[in-house]
């Protein structure tokens, strides 16, 4: 009886900080949402001064100095270009790594390193390596590699957690029936792990498009989408801002939504068949 | 039998397209800057000779030093205050919560803001930190403050706060997986051998759960050494932390001390990895 109360007291507690954190968590972005509907001569806190879209409007019709379509673009081929990469390398090294090879092992950590490797230290060593060898550094060159290498272990260890899950008697069975390596692998195991491949294109997708440091130091004249921010930031800080903030967290949560909802689709797919 | 052969010549040639990708992006980046740190001379060239003068400069100004230690303390006040946060909000979303939809729908409300920009996110706290923002307001509603206070942003307070609110997932999220790896029958032994809660939490969840604790705060702990977006976009240009020194002396043609700094950072950063790796064998997590 004693103890059950007690328990229930902590409940409450541990609950109300949770419900705090994510309050503390969610306010802010909230409150950029709200601001971002301000009246034209709102400024960039409380009160709002009127419900506009005047902003979005502003960023749509955007003059030469914080035009945020160019970066936004680039941005988009960017993080599409190093989710293809991302998915293609994370799923031929994971693959490998069930060949167990001698030094997998290193290999492994090898891998694990970009997860360490802090952004500001890959984007500036990079740097120096690009200047050294005398190449000029672009967004979709110099900023592309060092973005997939930031993705690529993300990937690597969903697609290795895909592999461990993976039940090989599925393979041995095609490859008993005749079937070759290569057939096997694109129409059995392609096909079970394709809900993590959509995770590992996501991350690809994901952190690059929102990657900051590493493209500071390598992207070069033109920039992406978190780099016209910042440089927007120093300039001046107007619901502009708020706008293209917003803009960009909904397409965020749109993309998590479509995932979520293509891996429920699939889950209730694989229930309905019947099982053997 | 699997769609690869064991140590076959398709495995390695399979690894080497990502191995070479990394060794040309992270790990020859990083060997570069420990050798453009040692370069001495009075130009930038790599013809200079070997020196560890760059060093001494830059270890010899005490503000450096200060800045350095600052860092530090930084980042051990977050990682404490993320590990008691992010270990409650862990407890609770996994041992309180038992409504499945319930657990789904706040573990969703925690995680979804980790896949949104972190830049953006730091902005945000901008007018919500502000003398009008939302914290300011409520307050001043709440009756709490009488004035609002100015020093919530472009302080190292705000840079706090921010960096709590980003980085708590960190320390939460291998907390997580390690609770949802004990087996209930583990808690219900105990208490059927008359253990009172509380010893079970600090003699069975705790111990359990403590290569979680130290993976969580081994990311806060090099995410906030690295973080200089946060400090820059809520400190204002009052704070400075390794990482702003990083890209101050970089953006100064300063090669060489931007290379020091980062050289000094890095090291950090691995003596920091090391003493986590001796409290815990991360390679056992995972099985």
């Amino acid at each position: 009886m004693h103890w059950k109360t007690r328990s229930r007291l902590t409940s409450w507690l541990l609950g109300i900080v949770t419900i705090g954190f994510l309050l503390f968590q969610w306010l802010p972005m909230f409150t950029m949402f709200l601001l971002s509907f301000a009246g034209e001569n709102g400024g960039t806190t409380f009160p709002m001064n009127g419900v506009s879209l005047h902003w979005y409007r502003k960023l749509w019709e955007a003059d030469l100095f914080d035009d945020f379509k160019p970066p936004m673009l680039r941005s988009f081929l960017l993080a599409l270009g190093c989710s293809v990469t991302t998915v293609v390398l994370s799923v031929t090294a994971a693959q490998a790594m069930r060949g167990r090879f001698i030094g997998s092992g290193a290999y492994f950590y090898l891998l694990l390193l970009g997860l360490m490797a802090p952004g500001i230290l890959v984007g500036f060593g990079f740097a120096i390596l690009t200047r050294l060898l005398g190449i000029e550094g672009a967004w979709n060159t110099t900023a592309y590699v060092v973005h997939v290498s930031w993705a690529l272990p993300f990937g690597f260890m969903t697609m290795l957690a895909v592999f461990n899950r993976f039940d090989p008697r599925l393979e041995e069975a095609a490859l008993t029936l005749g079937a070759t390596r290569v057939t096997a692998f694109r129409r059995i195991t392609w096909p079970i792990i394709l809900p993590g491949v959509i995770g590992t294109a996501l991350f690809g997708f994901s952190l690059s498009y929102d990657e900051y440091a590493r493209t500071l130091f390598t992207a070069g004249s033109d920039g992406t989408l978190p780099l016209a921010v910042m440089a927007q930031l120093d300039r001046q800080l107007t619901p502009e801002l708020y706008a293209i903030g917003t803009v960009t967290t909904v397409m965020s949560l749109v993309a998590i939504f479509l995932c979520t909802f293509a891996f429920w689709l699939r889950s209730r797919a694989l229930r309905g068949r019947p099982s053997h | 039998m699997s769609s690869i052969r064991p140590r076959s010549a398709a495995a390695y040639w399979l690894a080497v397209p990502a191995g070479l990708w990394m060794l040309a992006a992270v790990v020859l980046p990083t060997l570069l800057i420990l050798w453009v740190s040692l370069w001495g001379g009075q130009s930038v060239s790599p013809d200079n000779p070997i020196t560890f003068d760059n060093y001494a400069r830059f270890l010899s100004n005490g503000s450096y030093r200060a800045l350095m230690l600052d860092t530090l303390a930084q980042a051990a006040m977050i990682m404490g205050i993320t590990g008691v946060l992010g270990y409650c909000i862990a407890y609770f979303l996994t041992v309180k919560v038992t409504s499945p939809a319930w657990r789904t729908a706040l573990f969703l409300a925690f995680v979804i803001p980790f896949w949104t920009s972190t830049l953006i996110r730091a902005i945000a706290f901008v007018p919500f930190l502000g003398v009008n923002g939302l914290l300011n307001q409520a307050l001043l509603a709440a009756g709490l403050i009488e004035q609002p206070i100015q020093a919530f942003l472009y302080s190292r307070l705000g840079v706090s706060m921010a960096q709590v609110s980003l980085y708590t997932l960190l320390a939460s999220g291998p907390v997580v997986y390690m609770l949802n790896s004990i087996p209930p029958a583990l808690r219900e032994a105990a208490m059927t051998l008359k253990a009172s809660p509380f010893t079970v939490f600090r003699r069975i969840i705790l111990p359990l759960t403590l290569p979680g604790i130290v993976i969580g705060q081994v990311l806060v702990f090099l995410n906030v050494l690295a973080d200089f977006i946060t400090v820059t976009t809520v400190g204002g240009n009052k704070l400075a932390f390794l990482g702003n020194l990083i890209l101050l002396f970089y953006e100064g043609s300063q090669i060489r001390a931007t290379a020091v700094v980062s050289v000094l950072l890095m090291a950090v950063m691995l003596a920091g990895v090391a003493v986590a790796l001796r409290i815990v064998d991360i390679r056992k997590v995972g099985g």
